[in-house]
């Protein structure tokens, strides 16, 4: 194997975060090879959407570390955002834009070479190239996730976060969904937050348990037991899951 | 990477400009107060007679009305960015904030500018008619507005993002924005004033009032450039 192999494609190193006094992460490590999908699951205020920000360089953290593609998300922010791409329940889209002058508006920032071919192309993968001159206000929760997806693939990125991609979405908008996470699962790493137990569990080749910003588990696919880890995150929510 | 920069600033000014002539939000906001407080101060002054030289005082109620026009619209200027988490996709690009702001000041200056020269000639019409005219040349109003806005813009630019992110932003923006225009504020006053009045010495003075705007604006807009990533990031 090569060095390059070797290397995890998401690392978190005794991870920590605090917002005044409150700790969201606390000592959070763990390590995913290129490829992998990281489910995250975990009770609502348990760390997961903090963890997804400082993997994204969009929260410093406190102490510790966490490489993406083998860069700091503090030392090497700019270019590691280059190489990553989100996907969240909130659209990350201007609503007074069309569909299309949204994608193009974010292929500028990415500097994504024939902005127009790959917004056309990326329009049409989602089903939303009859929609591309309306402004997304008047797009469905659907549509709008669909043409989040398209902004999160515009630069071809290496790792893809999804915070709660199915949250709000219909069937047919779950479907495109899953068939492009199908499509480009090869070529791609995903770390994914998710309440959704059994979507979770389908797709990820890692899983990790948070509670109270620590790790309660981590471990990969073939080694969970799947009544086990569900029996550790009912006690973790502290709730019935399906 | 020269050309990335140029393209993310060029994308971002654009998004903004094409937002506001769709939307009118900002434009409208400003150039209504603007106009409100113009006939306010008509009503006000009302009973002042013939004998009031309305130039005398034209300076000070100008810039009153543009400090809070623009305070007004420098607030709705981060309101895109907050819906449907736009902010955090902007974050979530290469883009050096610095071409944030840059673009950001560029738009909010731009559209300071738009209504700053339609809501004049309003003033114009309103207190002029019938009496003297500038004495100075409208070459040295124009300088004044310029070499404000930049500064107002500036210093704005970056208070709107510092309040975007707070609870009662609509307070915060006043109790910094203010305080940190005074100077910008008296120096504006003191070079319309001399372009308006005109006469001996109203161009020494009107340049020695245009240096400070100048210095002010240097000092605020690399303040707000070197204090962005900062701020932004908050």
């Amino acid at each position: 194997m090569t060095e390059a192999a070797e290397q995890p494609a998401v690392e978190a190193s005794a991870l920590e975060r605090s917002f005044g006094a409150r700790k969201a992460l606390d000592g959070v490590s763990f390590a995913i090879p290129e490829g992998a999908f990281l489910s995250v699951f975990g009770p609502n205020g348990a760390g997961k959407t903090t963890l997804l920000k400082v993997l994204t360089t969009l929260v410093a953290p406190s102490r510790g570390s966490a490489s993406v593609c083998g860069l700091d998300v503090v030392e090497g922010a700019v270019e590691l955002r280059a190489r990553i791409g989100l996907i969240s329940h909130n659209p990350l889209l201007y609503p007074d834009l069309t569909a299309e002058e949204n994608l193009l508006f974010f292929a500028d920032m990415y500097g994504v070479e024939n902005p127009r071919e790959r917004a056309r192309e990326l329009l049409e993968a989602v089903e939303l190239d009859h929609r591309r001159l309306d402004t997304t206000r008047t797009f469905s929760r659907g549509m709008l996730q669909r043409l989040s997806i398209a902004r999160a693939l515009l630069h071809r990125p290496e790792v893809l976060f999804l915070d709660e991609p199915y949250s709000g979405l219909d069937p047919h908008a779950a479907d495109i969904l899953d068939s492009l996470i199908a499509s480009i699962r090869q070529h791609h790493t995903f770390v994914m937050v998710s309440h959704d137990l059994d979507k979770g569990l389908e797709l990820c080749t890692h899983a990790l348990i948070l509670s109270k910003g620590r790790v309660v588990l981590f471990e990969r696919r073939e080694d969970i037991d799947e009544r086990e880890f569900r029996e550790t995150y009912r006690r973790v929510v502290g709730m019935g899951v399906a | 990477m020269g050309s990335l920069r140029w393209r993310q600033f060029t994308a971002i000014l654009r998004k903004d400009i094409v937002m506001e002539l769709r939307t009118r939000e900002m434009l409208t906001s400003m150039g209504l107060y603007a106009i409100l407080t113009m006939v306010v101060y008509q009503i006000a002054l009302a009973e002042a007679g013939e004998g009031l030289d309305v130039r005398l005082i034209m300076p000070g109620l100008v810039w009153v009305a543009f400090i809070f026009m623009s305070m007004l619209g420098l607030n709705r200027s981060f309101v895109h960015e907050k819906d449907q988490g736009c902010l955090e996709a902007l974050l979530l690009s290469p883009v050096d904030r610095p071409v944030i702001f840059f673009a950001k000041f560029a738009g909010n200056l731009l559209f300071l500018l738009v209504v700053e020269a339609l809501t004049l000639p309003v003033f114009a019409f309103l207190f002029l008619q019938g009496r003297a005219g500038f004495g100075g040349g409208l070459w040295m109003l124009a300088l004044v507005l310029l070499g404000a806005s930049i500064g107002i813009a500036g210093i704005g630019t970056l208070l709107a993002t510092i309040s975007v992110n707070t609870t009662g932003k609509d307070i915060m923006l006043a109790v910094l924005f203010v305080p940190l225009q005074y100077p910008l504020l008296r120096a504006a006053v003191g070079a319309t004033f001399a372009g308006v009045i005109g006469g001996e010495g109203a161009t020494s003075s009107f340049w020695t009032w245009m240096g400070w705007i100048a210095g002010f604006d240097i000092i605020m807009v690399l303040a707000a450039f070197g204090l962005y990533e900062f701020v932004i990031e908050a």
